[in-house]
């Protein structure tokens, strides 16, 4: 078998003396939409921070297509294929939707392919075309979150990682959202998918990590995350023994 | 009338300059959201190169006694070579007294000091090199070009148009990079968000470092016109235009491109008004509206509200 696209190996995290992730091991293959699960400050953004390269690894390795990229700057990951969707949106408030989207393409030099992306974007949130020219700054939280999508999008990367993209929307707005991340996965994106949503996550899985205080304490495709009694009482607000129904 | 007309362009040309200084600040300022306290040397610098390139002579203090280059560059082209110059030690400035602490994770505030600690530097080996004299660029340095021109009845000095326009274009072409061009909204991104700026791929360092050329080669420009208008006054010279460049800064809002312009033709203008007879409280006079203004607006007359920044 071929090795992974990504493979986290017994990485480790610090900030200072603080210790973020104790050595975990996560593996995403080609195609395949990873959710990872867990609580505030389980380690979920420091993890995709550190395959950004945002923070360094202070242990163990991240591999890409099974070749080390720990040591690489964060211009060099998203030149690999790695778009990193920030938790918060972070969209460029002063810059228009169609500048902040073109930004996002920053790498690029092939002009149809960013033309025919460009149109791809605004196909999958029609609400952006329509918003095209104003302020980014001006859009509501969950066109945003849209716009924040879109734009790592618009780096054609091979791996999209999202930290919370159904943080503080609206639960129209989070199918919206999750619905258009399934659209890209059937499509053939690989996804990494962060969330405290767990059952909105999972519903659109195919597997999944849960972390815990900067350790994997559960993985398994989704459905068995789902179905897991403990899970469920910690992530899905059931108490624990309660009958799903 | 004519009287007016002539103290408007006058205020106009000297506004100008200092809207090219302010505008080096700004966008420096917008990447790093420091001050860069090395920019008035860099101005002075940029005077004494362009003196230089023309083929004027060092006087009789300082290492380099004597000095003239065997050549003299038409003005224009000595002018824009000092811009480069200026630039480049921009750089060098930027890779000494930003870059490091910008490794360390250091609180950007500390670059203050780094920086100011660079100007200091320079302008004493200014002064080790050519001495403390001022120096004058030579009136027939424009060539062909009348010394005054005559305009609707009242006379400029063609110095000062000459100024107004280098000034003008240089502002204009530097708004239409920074708001029309992917590199200069690349730029706008690393000033909004470095985080994401990166995340984006933008290579933050260049942007800084191209933020640090344009800079110094705009206080270069700037410091060539003035020793061409007034003189340089020894290398200090800078440290006048470095405070009123600041004062400039604040009053058009941290941060504007086009408050910075705004500013610059302000103080300038405002300055062009006090009486010849009164001309010792030229900068009472800016320094005074600035606080006036200040007062009414703290975040500068373009500037965004604190609030909205943090």
């Amino acid at each position: 078998m071929s090795a992974p696209l990504l493979e986290l190996r017994q990485l480790v995290v610090r900030y200072g003396s603080i210790t973020a992730l104790h050595g975990i091991n996560i593996t995403v293959q080609a195609g395949e939409l990873v959710a990872l699960l867990g609580a505030n400050g389980a380690g979920k953004s420091t993890t995709l921070r550190a395959i950004s390269a945002l923070i360094p690894a202070a242990a163990g390795d991240v591999l890409w297509h099974g070749g080390s990229i720990a040591r690489l700057n964060t211009e060099r990951t998203v030149k690999l294929g790695i778009s990193h969707c920030p938790e918060g949106r972070r969209v460029l408030a002063r810059q228009s939707v169609a500048d902040n989207l073109a930004l996002g393409a920053w790498l690029r030099r092939d002009r149809a392919g960013i033309a025919a992306d460009l149109e791809r974007c605004y196909g999958l949130f029609p609400r952006l075309a329509e918003r095209r020219s104003q302020l980014a700054g001006s859009l509501s939280g969950g066109e945003q979150q849209m716009l924040a999508i879109a734009r790592s999008l618009m780096a054609k990367p091979t791996l999209l990682m999202l930290d919370e993209p159904s943080l503080g929307l609206a639960p129209k707005l989070v199918a919206e959202v999750m619905a258009a991340l399934a659209q890209l996965h059937r499509d053939g994106l690989t996804i990494l998918l962060v969330e405290q949503n767990a059952q909105a996550a999972l519903a659109i899985a195919d597997r999944g990590y849960v972390l815990e205080a900067g350790a994997i304490s559960t993985s398994g495709n989704a459905a068995e995350l789902l179905a897991n009694p403990s899970l469920r009482a910690a992530y899905l607000g059931e108490a624990e023994g309660a009958k799903p129904n | 009338m004519d009287h007016l007309l002539q103290l408007l362009l006058n205020g106009l040309a000297v506004g100008a300059v200092y809207a090219l200084f302010a505008l080096g600040y700004t966008l420096v300022f917008s990447v790093l959201g420091v001050i860069n306290f090395a920019h008035g040397a860099l101005f002075t610098l940029g005077a004494y190169f362009t003196y230089l390139l023309i083929g004027g002579a060092v006087g009789a203090n300082g290492l380099i006694a004597g000095l003239q280059l065997p050549f003299a560059l038409p003005f224009w082209l000595a002018l824009l070579l000092a811009g480069v110059g200026a630039a480049a030690v921009a750089l060098v400035v930027e890779r000494i007294a930003f870059r490091p602490l910008r490794a360390r994770g250091s609180d950007p505030l500390l670059a203050l000091i780094t920086s100011l600690g660079a100007g200091v530097i320079l302008v004493n080996l200014i002064q080790l090199l050519v001495g403390a004299e001022s120096y004058s660029i030579p009136v027939g340095t424009l060539g062909s070009l009348p010394v005054a021109l005559s305009i609707a009845g009242a006379k400029v000095r063609t110095v000062q148009l000459l100024l107004l326009a280098i000034a003008g274009v240089l502002l204009l072409a530097l708004t239409i990079w920074i708001d029309g061009s992917r590199s200069g909204k690349a730029l706008q991104a690393v000033s909004e968000d470095p985080v994401t700026a990166q995340l984006l791929g933008i290579n933050s360092g260049r942007m800084i470092q191209i933020a640090f050329g344009i800079s110094g080669f705009l206080a270069g420009m700037a410091g060539g016109l003035v020793g061409l208008s007034v003189s340089i006054a020894g290398p200090y010279f800078g440290i006048g235009y470095g405070l009123k460049g600041l004062g400039v800064l604040v009053l058009g809002g941290l941060g504007s491109v086009p408050g910075a312009v705004l500013g610059g033709l302000i103080i300038g203008l405002a300055e062009a008004c006090v009486p010849a007879d009164f001309s010792g409280y030229k900068d009472a006079v800016a320094f005074g509206f600035l606080f006036l203004v200040l007062l009414i607006r703290p975040q500068g007359l373009l500037g965004r509200p604190l609030a909205e920044k943090v």
